[in-house]
């Protein structure tokens, strides 16, 4: 008993055994595979369908009769085996075919070679494919592992990816050498397998890589222009089939071949970069504490989520889009790429969109770290009363940060016990006056949080000294919180109550603490540092400031109405005319005169006259 | 060097030459062209003609029509354009100087060897 297949060869329908049907199917692989597709592979293999269907259909008395391995092997003996087909085109080329070697290095394949591997045959591979020898090719990764440690990833990456050379044509592309029944047999007598294997995985593997983009659009290019060629070249007299069309078609291809790979490479070296930037964050932020600044997010990390699971989430959220930017690139570059499978694509996919919304979610609870403002305010008095003259000091530290100045941002230092704190001096001192007799100082710290308590107790937990010694006031220039409270937003403004009378002085290095303008009411900005000022109500009086006296001011005021009138004021000098009275003041001297005086002023003396 | 390459190249390089006589009168369909080669045993299996043909017809020197068969898959029949009695007219006379020249060179063995 034997199963039966049903097939259409030529538009006919014929029952086949099974077994007849694959050596049939196997038979016909061959003879495709000695055929090129510029040799017009498609009509030839249809034409020889045509003729099998033919001898078949002489072979078969009823409709009813099967198809047996018998009368295939018959007309395989009628139409000669597979090398029967190939013609040796140099017999009837007019001229070499320029293009012949490239059309065979066009159809090298990227394969692991198994056979001549250390590891996984990558090595190998890539060397047959690039047609130099292995060892470079492993030398170049040592150079790349000891460089980064970046070529283990992607050799594992090219690893999974490249396919092994597991069949006598799988290796004979990976050779570069053409994949004809003579190459097969001469490997098979080298000592691998045997033919009908062989044959059955060339289809398998035909099959397989046409699926992939690259192929597609290649060969439909190829097609595009093989159908220019038909139709011009029926006119061509020459013997050959290599015409001027089939020219450009191959530069044309040629070209977009090239361009096709530098895409590849680009989106290759695109791809690799990112993952491998990305990796070695990863393993810096897996390992912590070897970038010193790392400390310093965790202290903006209000939300306390874990900086391992940002970091995986914006590695995923990051490097899937990239895999696959890399993935394109090989595809391209490599046409019969393993294909990563629809499973591994939607998985990657999933964990992506999961680490997008996670992304978001950590960004909300983060915001959401600033929601409430709260402030704690703690007044206390000063034995300063309206008689006294105060003066008031920033204290920095020299554990902190040298320099004394007003400053928003925060640092991450070691205190006097050598214990890690916050420190910012994030301050803004403001001075009032008042009624009282005796000064107070209001102490007001505000911070973030998620929640009111949270905020409060942020804002309580910011430390703060000021000391009053000797009619001085030192204020520290910073406030400190442990770095468990977190950085978020904390900050401080400084009231100090003056009664109406007392004299204070602020020192230079207050100067940035206070507003630049009366904000907040304030009486002192920082303008009036450095200077002994008396607090008044609502305002000061500056003791020591150079008084600025009135200044004398020229003024000149020029009022020409009518015909009559003139004012002339030029390097001569001065002449003014109101109807008949004129004024004349120049270098030789003063000239006045109206209707009835007349007076002269000049080197020789003083001359009135008048006419009455 | 192996004689059956040999002996198929030789057979192979006559092939055009002998196809294109063939079909110097008369259309004829893949099966009838096979038929008359076959009998002059310049061919052995059917398998080799395909590629030739195609070849010829790429190069403008054959065309063909398709005819509905009694029996089976339409038929190609092929036949000669203007070109390929051209090129056929140039195969003869190349043919009957090779011819010539062969018989002249084989004889002259055969006079020497006596």
């Amino acid at each position: 008993m034997n199963k039966t297949v049903n097939i259409n060869l030529a538009g006919l329908f014929f029952h086949i055994d099974e077994d007849a049907y694959l050596k049939l199917q196997r038979y016909l692989e061959a003879i495709k595979r000695s055929f090129t597709d510029s040799q017009g592979r498609s009509e030839i293999i249809a034409d020889i369908e045509a003729r099998i269907a033919e001898l078949f259909n002489e072979r078969i008395q009823n409709n009813k009769q099967v198809i047996r391995i018998k009368e295939v092997d018959e007309i395989i003996s009628i139409m000669g085996q597979p090398e029967d087909y190939l013609v040796d085109d140099e017999i009837f080329e007019d001229e070499p075919q320029p293009s012949y070697k490239s059309k065979l290095k066009a159809s090298k394949k990227l394969f692991r070679d198994t056979d001549n591997s250390y590891i996984g045959g990558v090595s190998s591979g890539l060397g047959h494919y690039f047609g130099i020898d292995a060892i470079w090719i492993r030398l170049a990764w040592i150079i790349l592992i000891l460089g980064a440690g970046t070529g283990i990833l992607l050799y594992i990456l090219l690893w999974i990816l490249v396919p092994e050379a597991k069949t006598t044509a799988e290796k004979l592309m990976m050779t570069g050498d053409p994949v004809n029944i003579s190459n097969i047999e001469k490997k098979i007598k080298d000592g691998f397998e045997n033919v009908s294997e062989t044959v059955t995985d060339v289809a398998k593997n035909v099959s397989d890589s046409v699926g992939t983009a690259a192929k597609n659009v290649s060969d439909s290019v190829s097609k595009a222009t093989k159908n220019v060629d038909f139709k011009k070249q029926g006119n061509s007299i020459k013997s050959s089939s290599k015409t001027f069309f089939d020219a450009i078609g191959d530069i044309f291809m040629f070209f977009f071949k090239i361009f096709a790979k530098f895409i590849g490479i680009f989106l290759i070296i695109i791809g690799a970069s990112t993952l491998i930037a990305l990796i070695v964050a990863m393993i810096s932020v897996g390992v912590g504490g070897i970038i010193p600044g790392l400390d310093l997010v965790d202290i903006v990390n209000a939300g306390n989520t874990p900086v391992w699971l940002v970091s995986l989430l914006v590695f995923f959220a990051i490097g899937i889009p990239f895999f696959f930017i890399f993935y394109l690139g090989l595809k391209i570059l490599v046409n019969n790429l393993k294909s990563i499978g629809s499973i591994a694509k939607f998985t990657l996919l999933g964990v992506w969109l999961i680490s997008i919304i996670g992304l978001i979610i950590v960004g909300i609870r983060q915001a959401s770290e600033h929601a409430y403002d709260e402030s704690v305010i703690d007044k206390k008095e000063l034995a300063i009363t309206a008689q006294d003259t105060l003066k008031i000091k920033m204290l920095g530290n020299d554990l902190f940060r040298k320099k004394i100045g007003h400053s928003s941002s925060f640092k991450l230092a070691h205190n006097i016990d050598g214990q890690k704190t916050i420190y910012s001096s994030d301050i803004t001192v403001i001075v009032k006056s008042t009624s009282d007799s005796l000064a107070s100082l209001s102490i007001e710290k505000s911070a973030d949080g998620r929640s009111y308590e949270k905020a409060r107790e942020r804002a309580q937990n910011i430390n703060y000294n000021y000391e009053l010694k000797n009619g001085t006031l030192f204020l520290d220039s910073y406030f400190t919180t442990d770095p468990k409270n977190k950085f978020n937003d904390q900050e401080m403004v400084l009231v100090l109550y003056l009664p109406e009378g007392t004299v204070v002085n602020c020192h230079d290095n207050t100067k940035t603490f206070f507003p630049y303008r009366n904000y907040y009411g304030t009486i002192i900005t920082y303008k009036d540092t450095n200077h002994y000022l008396k607090v008044k109500e609502d305002s000061v009086e500056c003791l020591d400031c150079p008084v600025e006296e009135p200044r004398k001011e020229l003024k000149i005021d020029v009022d020409v109405k009518g015909e009559d009138s003139s004012l002339k004021i030029n390097n001569k000098g001065v002449e003014v005319k109101v109807d008949s009275a004129k004024l004349k003041i120049n270098n030789t001297g003063i000239k006045a005169k109206n209707e009835d005086v007349k007076v002269n002023i000049d080197s020789d003396g003083i001359e009135i006259k008048s006419d009455s | 060097m192996k004689i059956e390459n040999t002996k198929a190249q030789m057979r192979k390089g006559v092939l055009e030459y002998c196809i294109l006589s063939v079909l110097k009168d008369d259309d004829a369909y893949v099966a009838e062209i096979l038929e008359t080669l076959k009998d002059a045993k310049l061919l052995v299996v059917e398998g080799t003609i395909y590629p030739l043909l195609t070849r010829l017809k790429n190069a403008g020197l054959l065309n063909y029509r398709w005819e509905e068969s009694t029996s089976g898959p339409p038929r190609k029949y092929y036949g000669l354009t203007e070109t390929g009695q051209l090129f056929l007219n140039e195969l003869n006379t190349t043919w009957n100087e090779l011819q010539n020249a062969v018989n002249i060179v084989t004889s002259q063995k055969n006079n020497k060897n006596e």
